[in-house]
């Protein structure tokens, strides 16, 4: 019962670890697509921040300028995919593919140029885990939920907050006109575009807390291609979740859980290459499950001309 | 799409020849926009890092183009990108999205690698086989995601992309337990050369016949959606599904067969790769050629002759790359990221509208799609 008891509190807590990178970043993709613009590019994002903090990290020796480094990159990058979609109309599924490449191809480039070789970069200080005092005393769940990294308790704040500001401020009814008929938000005098560059805008920084937290948090160094499709993973929770930040941050826990399952299984019962399938296999069944019903913001993936 | 459009004050008087120069001109404003400011983003990017990109750029076209070896590599290096060009290409035509050319080129690859031991004594014959075995699972794997689009509503976008992770850790499990061979380099046991594609020779390298092969398959593409009814009906999906619909083509089973024929087209292109290159599979293997195919359609308008000539860029990139690696020290990464920028910028049509005029949104018609993404 013990053990039981135990490795049900391992796995719980590593489920929150694999899930914190998915909520990020799909609350970051609800405000690009609650704002019209489909953003495939979350897994970019987050591979161009996960890269920008270690580097960052290196640099400085200090984890919370690494944090401002990956930041700024998911922002630049986020502000790339703007560019495109919005101000020059480019095919937003094209833009996002192709952000992905460049962040793919641009870590592998700066790796060689800045470490030397590509693979692995050196190790940096990453975020440890600091214990919630009380909190962190309740069984089980205290030490799974309550002794995290802080980038783990920031996710858990901001998940009511994407909310209320999505549902509950002016702001937020803003984006989501803006996602759902553009037209009304031009004749209010609002800007469109504006609104689009807020909404992709904070997509790359949500997306950047992700992506640092994979190699800040998690691990304390960068791997080429470490997101390995985490990216499209939370696009899939935010369709799953409905394009709302409590639905999404849901399907995140589940998808988390998927990938916490892949490290516990133990190796000589299946093949290690069909346990690692089960989060991609899950995420095509929910997605054929449920994802046929959810309907997507109106106006979402079209650029808007005014007349 | 622009090659099919006539321009009405144009066609009573301008001949057949003068139609196709300008709708061959006007079809490739937007690549080669696209091209140029790649470059000087790259050309800014070593100037950046400390490098010459004069010099660099010297050295990538000689390396791809320079001599009949770096000619040879640049057809090598195309080669596969044809196939995986096509495959993105016909799905566009059907208005869809197929990111998984990275993992049915896989799937190419382990079942040429499988069946090509078993048949490799049959020769030729063996050959063959094993390129119809290719098409085979290919097209059985691509209509995987469209007959979830089609009756399950889950979007093609991301199901290929999750496919592409399936593929690649099952033909890496397939690799390295049921197929392994004895040998040091973890991978599948090597096919009997009899059964190989041969090199063409004449001073081109390690270039083979592979890329014959992969101007067929565009010659199929092209007679396929322009010649078959099935192919109009692909392409009436694509441009109109409503109107389409209306005259009784069935929107899901040519959503289906536009994704499961793009399968076999990248499935080919992993089952040459085998057959003409390596000879087996190791692992691990080749990566992002199905990706770069995206690139590699778009910037070829989705068209087989922009598709090969699209190839052709895309490999000589990759092949002139290592020459200026070679030579400048510019890490040969940079190519990728050239690449990237390409594809970045070669859907942008109010970028191309700023240079060009408002005449760019009519030469935009091949490059988006008609189809809802609701993604």
């Amino acid at each position: 019962m013990e053990d039981l008891l135990g490795s049900l509190g391992s796995l719980l807590a590593s489920t929150i670890r694999n899930a914190t990178p998915l909520v990020f970043a799909a609350l970051g993709g609800m405000f690009s697509e609650r704002s019209g613009v489909v953003n495939i590019a979350l897994e970019g994002l987050m591979l161009i921040s996960a890269f920008a903090g270690v580097v960052g990290a290196w640099l400085s020796g200090s984890a919370l300028v690494g944090l401002l480094f990956a930041l700024a990159a998911g922002l630049i990058f986020a502000l790339i995919h703007a560019l495109m979609c919005v101000t020059f109309e480019a095919d937003q599924i094209i833009s996002g593919t192709a952000i992905n490449l460049l962040a793919l191809g641009g870590t592998g480039f700066l790796m060689v140029l800045i470490f030397g070789s590509g693979g692995t970069s050196p190790r940096v200080s990453g975020f440890k885990e600091v214990a919630i005092p009380l909190l962190s005393d309740i069984p089980i769940i205290g030490p799974a939920l309550f002794n995290q990294s802080l980038l783990v308790y920031l996710m858990y704040i901001l998940i009511p907050i994407t909310y209320f500001v999505i549902f509950r401020t002016p702001f937020g009814l803003r984006i989501r006109a803006t996602g759902e008929v553009p037209e009304a938000v031009d004749t209010a005098g609002v800007s469109v575009t504006r609104m689009r560059y807020y909404g992709v805008s904070l997509s790359g920084l949500l997306a950047a807390l992700g992506g640092v937290y994979l190699s800040m948090g998690i691990l304390s160094a960068f791997t080429e291609g470490m997101t390995t499709g985490r990216g499209f993973i939370a696009l899939a929770a935010l369709i799953f979740g409905r394009w709302n930040p409590l639905g999404a941050a849901g399907a995140a826990l589940l998808f988390g859980l998927g990938l916490a399952i892949t490290y516990q299984v133990p190796q000589e019962a299946i093949p290690i290459e069909f346990i690692q399938m089960l989060p991609y296999v899950l995420t095509i069944v929910v997605l054929a499950g449920f994802g046929g019903r959810a309907i997507a913001p109106a106006a979402i993936g079209k650029p808007y001309r005014k007349e | 799409m622009s090659e099919d459009r006539r321009e009405p004050e144009q066609s009573p008087r301008g001949s057949t020849l003068r139609r196709l120069l300008s709708d061959a001109a006007s079809a490739l404003v937007f690549p080669l926009i696209a091209i140029l400011i790649s470059f000087v983003i790259g050309a800014v990017i070593m100037l950046a890092t400390g490098h010459n990109p004069l010099a660099a750029y010297v050295a990538l076209v000689q390396g791809a183009f320079g001599s009949p070896t770096a000619l040879g590599r640049t057809l090598l290096g195309a080669t596969p990108l044809i196939f995986t060009g096509l495959a993105v290409a016909v799905a566009f035509r059907a208005g869809l999205f197929n990111i998984g050319g990275e993992g049915q080129f896989y799937i190419g690859a382990i079942t040429a690698a499988g069946l090509g031991v078993a048949l490799g004594s049959l020769g030729p014959l063996g050959t063959l086989l094993v390129l119809l075995g290719c098409l085979l699972t290919g097209f059985l794997w691509g209509a995987i995601p469209g007959f979830l689009k089609a009756y399950f509503g889950a979007h093609e976008v991301i199901t290929t992309i999750m496919l592409n992770f399936v593929a690649i850790l099952l033909a890496t499990y397939l690799a390295l337990n049921p197929l392994r061979s004895e040998g040091l380099v973890p991978g599948t046991e090597t096919i009997d050369p009899a059964a190989r594609i041969p090199f063409i020779g004449l001073g081109l390298g390690r270039a083979n016949y592979g890329f014959f092969l992969a101007l067929l398959a565009a010659v199929v593409f092209y007679l396929l959606l322009w010649r078959t009814r099935r192919g109009f009906q692909i392409r009436a999906v694509g441009l109109s599904p409503g109107a389409a619909s209306y005259a009784g083509m069935g929107i899901g089973v040519n959503t289906v067969l536009a994704l499961a024929i793009g399968g076999a087209f990248a499935a080919l292109g992993g089952g040459v790769e085998v057959l003409g290159v390596y000879g087996k599979m190791s692992i691990p293997f080749v990566e992002e050629l199905g990706f770069t195919g995206i690139g590699v359609a778009l910037l070829g308008r989705n068209h087989p002759i922009g598709v090969v000539l699209g190839a052709l860029l895309f490999g000589g990139l990759t092949s002139g790359a290592q020459e200026m690696q070679f030579a400048t020290d510019v890490p040969l990464q940079l190519a990728s990221v050239l690449a990237a920028i390409i594809l970045l910028l070669v859907t942008a049509t109010k970028l191309v509208e700023l240079i060009v005029g408002k005449r760019a949104r009519e030469l935009a018609s091949g490059t988006h799609l008609e189809r809802e993404t609701g993604l």
